[in-house]
Order: C-alpha cells, then structure tokens, then sequence
C-alpha cells in the first residue's frame, strides 16, 4: 500500500553503530529467525543429493551410488506421475479458486451484518470446521455423499434425481467433492482475514460514497472490493506456491479404487512409490518444489505487470 | 523450636522411608517394559493384566503391545525409520525388509546356534531358515503362525475362502457347494426369501473389499479357483514337475471368468452396492452387523466380528460363517484353498530391534514363549482357574470358563496370548492336548453354536478345513509361498515398479470391470492397461526366485 511506499526511504538510512545499537534487540531476534531458517530451511536441502543417488538407508547420503538423472527420468517416463501431477494442478487450483471465492464473499456478507450479535455469533460457527481434522471430515463427506446418504435423500426429495447416485464410483465427481469439502471446512477460517480488512476501511469513505447516493451493491463495488483487493493479491501470490500441495488426507481417505486416476496427488504418489525408494521421493519433492516456484514467480510477474500489489 | 525439630524429624522420617520404598521397587524393576508393534488388529490388554504379570515374573519381560492397523504397512515402517521411533520387538509385516536393510533388526544367527535358544531354532528346519536370510547373509525374523508341533490337530481353517453365513445353509438343507455360479444363486434366494434379519437390518447378499492392500477379497480369487493354493501374487505351475512355472492369475480364462460373474451379480443387485467405496472399518462394522450372507475373505481378516456375534447374540441365530472351496469347474478335483501342510511366510516375522537394550534378554524371552509352560499359561491360562485336567491327563473346560475366554472384557483384564510371538500348533508336548484349546477336540465342539454343530453334524465334518473339501496335499513345494517375494518389492528395481503399477491398476480397474455395463470391451480395456504395467519383468523375476528356491530345497 501506499503507506509503505512513502516510509520505503527512512528504511534506507545509514547503518551506523548507533543505529544497530538502537536496534540490537531487533537484530538479535531477527538473527534468531535467520538461524532458525538456515538451520530447518535450508541444511535439510543437504538431503537433494538423495535424488542424484540409489540411496540405500544402510549406506547413507555418503556411501550411496550416484545415478544421476534417473529418478527423474523415471518419474517422467511414468504416466502415472504425470497423471498425479495434473491432477495436484487441477485439484489444486479449483480448490483455490473456491476458498478465496467463498471466502471472500462469505466475508463481505457477514461485514453487511448489522446485528452484532448475530455477526459474531455466525463467525465461530463457521470458522469452527478449520479445527476438524481431515480424518473426521471424510467421514462427514462420507456419509454425507454415501448411496443412502444426506445429498441423495435430498436430491431424491427434490426430485431432481430418481435413482441415488453413487458418488464414489465415478471419477466426475472427486474434484468438485474435494472442492466442496475444502469450501465446507475453511471458508469461514479464510474469511477472518478478509473481515479483518474490510473493518479497516475507513469509514468515513461508506459515509462520503452514502451521501452521493451509493446503495449497499454500489458500496461493496467500488470501496470495499478496492480497499480489499491488495489483500487479496498477496494472499493469492502465497497460495499459489501451496497449489502443489493440493492435498493429502483427503484424497488418500476418500479416493479409493475407481477414483484413483484422479484422486491421487503427488503426495499420494510420493507415498506409494518413494517410501521405500527414498530417491525417487526426494526426485519427485524437487520437482514439486521446482513447479511451486515457477508459478510463484509468475504469478508475481503478472501482479506487477498489472501494477498491483506484489510479493517482491 | 521444639515442634519444629518434631517437624524436621518427621519429615526425614518420610524421607528415608520414601527412599527406602524406592530401593524395594528397585529390585522388583529387573523386569523390563518393553514395547512391541504388529500392524494387524488387535485388542489391547489391561495394565496390570494377570497373565501378562504372571509371565513377566516368570520371565522378567513385561511386553506392551501395540496394534497399527494402517493400511500401507510398509510406509508406517518407514515413518518409523525416519524418525527412528521404534518399539523393542516388532513384527515389521511388508516393512520387515525395510527394517533390515536400515540395520535397525538384530540378527538372529548367533542366537540360533547356541543351545540355550533350542526353542527358537526348533521353530524351523535348517533348510527354512535359510529361507529367512537375507541378500546381506543374516536371519532377522521368524515367522511364528502355522507350525505345527508333532501331529497336527488343527480344526479351523485360517485362510481364504468364499465364506457364507451357516444359516444360509441350513436354510437350503446343506447342499455341496462347488461353483460360483451355484454360491451366488444360494445367496441369492436366501436373500430373496429373508431380505431382513430379526433385527430389521437389511441383508447384502454378497460384499467384496477393495481397500488398500486387502484387496486380496476381490482379486486373488482366480488363483483358487484354478485349484493352486495361496502363492499370493503368482500361480506356480506344476504340470512338469520338474520345472515349475510361473504364471499370471490375473489373465487367465477363469480370471476372465470369475469377475465377469461378479459383474453379472453386481448388475442383478446381488453385490453390494458400496462395495468399492468401503474401508476396512466399513467392511468390519458390515459383518458385524450380520447383513453379509457371504464374501470371499482371509478368516484373520474378519475374525474379530466373532466376539461380537457372541455378544449381540447372533451366534444362536446362524450368523457364524463357514469357508466353501470354490472351483472354477465343477467337479474339478484340484482344489488347495485348505493348507495341509505348515507354510511359513518368510517374507516377515517377530523381529528384535536395535533399540532393544538387551538383546540377548530379548531372544531368551522369545526363546521361554516355547516353554511348554509358558506356552499352556498363553493359551489355555493358569491350571483350575482356566481349565481343569481330567484323569487321563486331558485338559478341558467348563462351560463358564468358556464363556470368560469368549468376553472381550474378561480378556482384557485376565488373558494374555503375545498373539504374534514364538508359538505352536498341533500337539501339546505331554502327547496327549492339543497345543492351543481351539484346536482340542473336546473344546472345539464344546464352543461351536448350535447351528454350526448342525452344520457340522450334517455333512459329517470335524473341521473347517473339511468344509473346503481340499486334497489332503501335506508337502509343498518348497518355495510355496512366492508371495514371501513379491511382498519385498519396490520402486527401486524395474520389476518391483512393474508388481507395484500391477497393483495399482488392478486397484483402479477392478472395481470398473465388476460394475461396468458393458463388460467385454471394459475388460479389453483393462487387460489392455494391465500389459501396459509391463508384468512380464515382475513375472521373469518371480521365475529367477522359483528356481532359485527349487534349488535350494533339492
């Protein structure tokens, strides 16, 4: 934002003694961080050369034989993995796409709220589900989608359909069930921060816009859109690099059998082949890692080509 | 000053006592805690359980033992690795490979060839013990299930089967079961006629698991079917003696055959519908319920709804199962789903691990779990309290005896099996019992439901095993099982990535053949995607290891 901009040059003054001095306490706890990250973050990239190796637990990272590309080679000769890396995209991204979606929505209707009461109250109930873990929530979808479950007994009901669906049968289904369990359980979780920005709209900006004759449509359109859209920017840029961690618990509980071309992730995939062939593992974790940066730093581009908010 | 001095003295009073009292504990403490991990299910035993204290007194190892029942074995060992988090004892399952190849197992070589340990290597003949080594020169496990001790006395039956409810039976005035058509049609009218149980609960006909690596209920079937026993992963062909062959159950005419007849039940409303939807908890909880009239299942996989029959009741009303020895023609004379002979599975066992502080400790007490006695205090309990001895030296029980070894409660708190340590079946060693009461003839019809015994009583039965109408085959090759192999493989060789893209496609493709509507060309299709996973490389290595292990047994 704009603030930050104009404070930009302060940052850059002298680094003298008596500057670092005045901030010792600073340095000290941001060096903590810089140790922390060095020390979780990058040493343990140490463990790439697994990759490069036939690495044998016994023999460890030093006495393993090196092979060079063949993991990789492996991994793009099996169509399995590349079936498993277009569906981490696809899942990925639809489940993007929904949670900032309902998220954000979900936030301006409840920021239109005027009870309080009932504001705060919707809010826990909604941001509640964050806190399940993934091994109950598949149960809930479970059971929720099952033949003689709540969706068809439902649809049933409204005679949209005539005979229940099996749901996990079909592969058609998986992603937008994902999606749906994704919304179900953080959108009230994700919108906190979204709510968090609208309340810090000035308001004098609703009052100015009231008096011109702005309704409650026009209001949402033309400030608090505006005032949450750099939010929304760097939100996306972050998650977007998560888009390859498109799951795990859910696909692994849910995606049996039929559903497997496209249920499985990389995860999945990582599990079922690496976990005995550390290599091949740690190959296709590079790749992952790989791929992530590519869109982060796309994703950065194309917000500063368009002039918004940006993550560096 | 005075009541404080008072106070002073009582308080070092406390003191020494406590100290003292620590000291006394002390020496009671030469009984190790030790842990123990099998990824299989079971119950966990009370603290304080009276077997078990009576065992950690007589051998100076109290062993907690904990179940996982995660249904990819071999990643939960490797998590266990990686974090270097592991139990004393531990039966590694399809992970025991893992284990060893980390160098967390402690090698069983130099135990075996010491006297003291003449338990142990009583277990197997040298020749199988070789089957146990490993490609770094070292045994590290043992299998401990299906050994017999002198004459065999077994009267259940273990392994796979197409099981069905007994009343289902009774109900068609126990008719010779032999094919799958004939099975199915059984099932069918049954259902047709009592669509509900007593308790309202809707029946499903037929059920099959597709989940994770027990999907065996829905695939290996073929294999049996043919008329081979359980090689697991491949048939061994034996039509010349000489040189055994390995084939592919998964191509063959009655595989062909066999899911073509699931796809026709699954269309006519036979098969449950959720079938390839459930896990393993689903499946359990739908047995348990007495709805399934039959599946096709490993009897240690489902075992556990017993207790539950006897609980609820549905004992008495003929919900208890029996095994019947499909064959994909009838009156087809080949037939080995009931395994005669002992068949130690190499591939995994009760291992000792490095983290264990006192191996030698550790082997001694696997070493006393063959102790007659101890063996007696596992399986039968403590004398007159558990069972009482008649006068020609046969133990038995008595009616409420049974009844406590039945209930899950009493168990917990009093029963203590090590279920997967160092044991025995067949005869006890005064001659005379059978080593484990399931097995004794007295106690085994003693304990059978009432329309089980009919059951038995009308075919003229005395085991399960006689239910499946097997050969009487008591020698196997000596490679048998091929599975041992086929359940070490990864991705690291060319041929284990094949056997795992096997898995995986047969995963994805079975469940699609069985509910298609069109199952010629779905089956082309699958067929088409199986040859894709190239199981010719798995196939060669599977042949590399049959001959490998002939030669070893000449």
């Amino acid at each position: 934002m704009s603030t930050i901009e104009k404070d930009a040059p302060a940052l850059k003054s002298k680094l003298n003694k008596a500057e670092v001095k005045r901030q010792r306490v600073l340095l000290i706890v941001a060096g903590l961080y810089v140790v922390y990250g060095i020390i979780f973050y990058y040493l343990p990239l140490f463990g790439w050369i697994m990759a490069f190796q036939n690495y044998k637990l016994k023999d460890g990272i030093f006495g393993s034989q090196f092979v060079g590309f063949k993991w990789f080679k492996f991994l793009f000769d099996d169509k399995t993995f590349l079936r498993d890396l277009r569906n981490t995209l696809g899942m990925g991204v639809i489940n993007l796409v929904a949670t900032t979606v309902t998220a954000i929505g979900f936030a301006i209707l409840l920021s239109e709220v005027r009870n309080v009461m009932g504001k705060k109250i919707v809010q826990t109930i909604s941001y509640l589900p964050h806190f399940l873990s993934w091994i109950v929530v598949t149960s809930i979808v479970r059971d929720a989608f099952a033949t003689k479950g709540m969706i068809n007994e439902l649809l049933q009901g409204l005679h949209i359909i005539k005979e229940p669906i099996s749901y996990f049968m079909h592969t058609k289904y998986f992603w937008p069930i994902v999606a749906i369990s994704n919304v179900w359980k953080e959108t009230g979780w994700n919108a906190i921060i979204y709510l968090a920005t609208i309340t810090s709209i000035d308001p004098s900006l609703y009052e100015a816009a009231a008096m011109d004759g702005a309704g409650r449509w026009q209001k949402i359109k033309h400030i608090t859109l505006p005032g949450i859209r750099s939010t929304i920017i760097i939100l996306l840029i972050m998650n977007i690099g998560n888009v390859l961690n498109a799951g795990f618990e859910v696909q692994y509980l849910l995606g049996l059998g039929v559903l497997k071309p496209v249920s499985e992730t990389i995860d999945i995939y990582v599990l079922n082949y690496g976990m005995a062939n550390f290599s091949l593992g740690t190959a296709a974790g590079i790749f992952k890692t790989f791929i992530a940066m590519i869109l982060i730093f796309l994703f950065n581009f194309i917000a500063k080509r368009a002039g918004e908010e940006r993550l560096f | 000053m005075k009541s404080k001095k008072i106070i002073a003295l009582a308080l070092a009073c406390t003191l020494s006592v406590g100290a003292f009292a620590g000291c006394a504990k002390k020496k009671s403490e030469s009984i190790s805690d030790w842990t123990m991990i099998a990824f299989m299910a079971g119950k966990e035993l009370n603290e304080g359980n009276e077997i078990q204290e009576e065992l950690a007194k007589k051998t100076g190892v109290r062993l907690k033992e904990s179940w996982n029942t995660s249904q990819d074995v071999a990643s939960a060992v490797g998590t266990m690795i990686a974090s270097n988090d592991l139990p004393d004892l531990i039966d590694g399952g399809n992970g025991s490979k893992m284990l060893a190849e980390a160098g967390m197992l402690v090698a069983w070589d130099d135990y075996l060839a010491k006297d003291e340990y003449k338990n142990l290597k009583e277990m197997f003949s040298d020749k199988q013990w070789e089957l146990f080594r490993q490609a770094d020169g070292h045994i590290y496990w043992a299998n401990v299930f299906g050994k017999t001790y002198g004459e065999p006395k077994s009267r259940g039956h273990n392994d796979e089967a197409f099981w069905v409810q007994v009343r289902v039976l009774e109900w068609a005035g126990y008719p010779i079961i032999e094919t799958l058509d004939e099975y199915f049609d059984l099932l069918d009218s049954y259902a047709k006629a009592n669509p509900v149980n007593a308790d309202g609960v809707e029946v499903i006909p037929y059920t099959a698991l597709c989940e994770g690596w027990r999907y065996f209920c829905v695939e290996n079937a073929p294999e049996f079917l043919d008329g081979y026993p359980n090689d697991g992963s491949v048939i061994v062909n034996l039509d010349d003696p000489d040189n055994p062959k390995i084939e592919d159950y998964n191509v063959t005419p009655t595989a062909k055959m066999y899911f073509k007849k699931l796809n026709e039940v699954y269309n006519a409303g036979i098969m449950d519908p959720e079938f390839a939807t459930m896990d393993y908890d689903t499946y359990i909880a739908k047995l348990a319920s007495g709805a399934v009239l039959g599946m096709c299942d490993q009897n240690w996989d489902f075992a556990q709804i017993n207790n539950t029959f006897i609980d609820k009741g549905y004992k008495e009303l003929g919900y208890n199962y029996v095994p019947l020895g499909l064959v994909a023609e009838k009156g087809q004379t080949k037939n080995q789903w009931h395994a005669y002979a002992d068949v130690p599975n190499v591939s995994s066992g009760i291992a000792v691990t490095t983290k264990c502080n006192d191996a030698d400790k550790a082997f001694k007490f696997l070493n006393q779990m063959l102790d007659q006695e101890i063996h007696d205090l596992r399986f039968w309990g403590v004398k007159d309290v558990d069972y009482l001895v008649d006068e020609n030296g046969l133990y038995y029980r008595t009616e409420e005896m049974r009844a406590n070894w039945q209930n899950d409660a009493f168990r917990a708190k009093h029963v203590c099996n090590y279920s997967y340590l160092p044991q025995w079946g067949g005869t006890h060693r005064d001659g005379k019992n059978a080593m484990k009461p399931e097995d004794q003839e007295s106690e085994f019809f003693a304990t059978l439901s009432e329309p089980l015994k009919k059951a038995f009583d009308a075919y003229g039965y005395t085991s399960y095993g006689d239910f499946l109408r097997s050969e009487h085959i008591t020698q196997l090759g000596f490679w048998y099982p091929m599975y041992s192999h086929s359940n070490d493989m990864d991705s690291t060789t060319d041929y284990g990535a094949a056997w795992l893209k096997m898995g995986d496609c047969k995963h994805e493709w079975l469940p699609v053949v069985i509910t298609s509507k069109d199952f010629e060309s779905d089956w082309a299709a699958y067929q088409a995607a199986y040859a894709e996973c190239k199981p010719e490389l798995f196939l060669a290595e599977m042949q590399k290891e049959l001959d490998r292990r002939a030669a070893l047994g000449k």
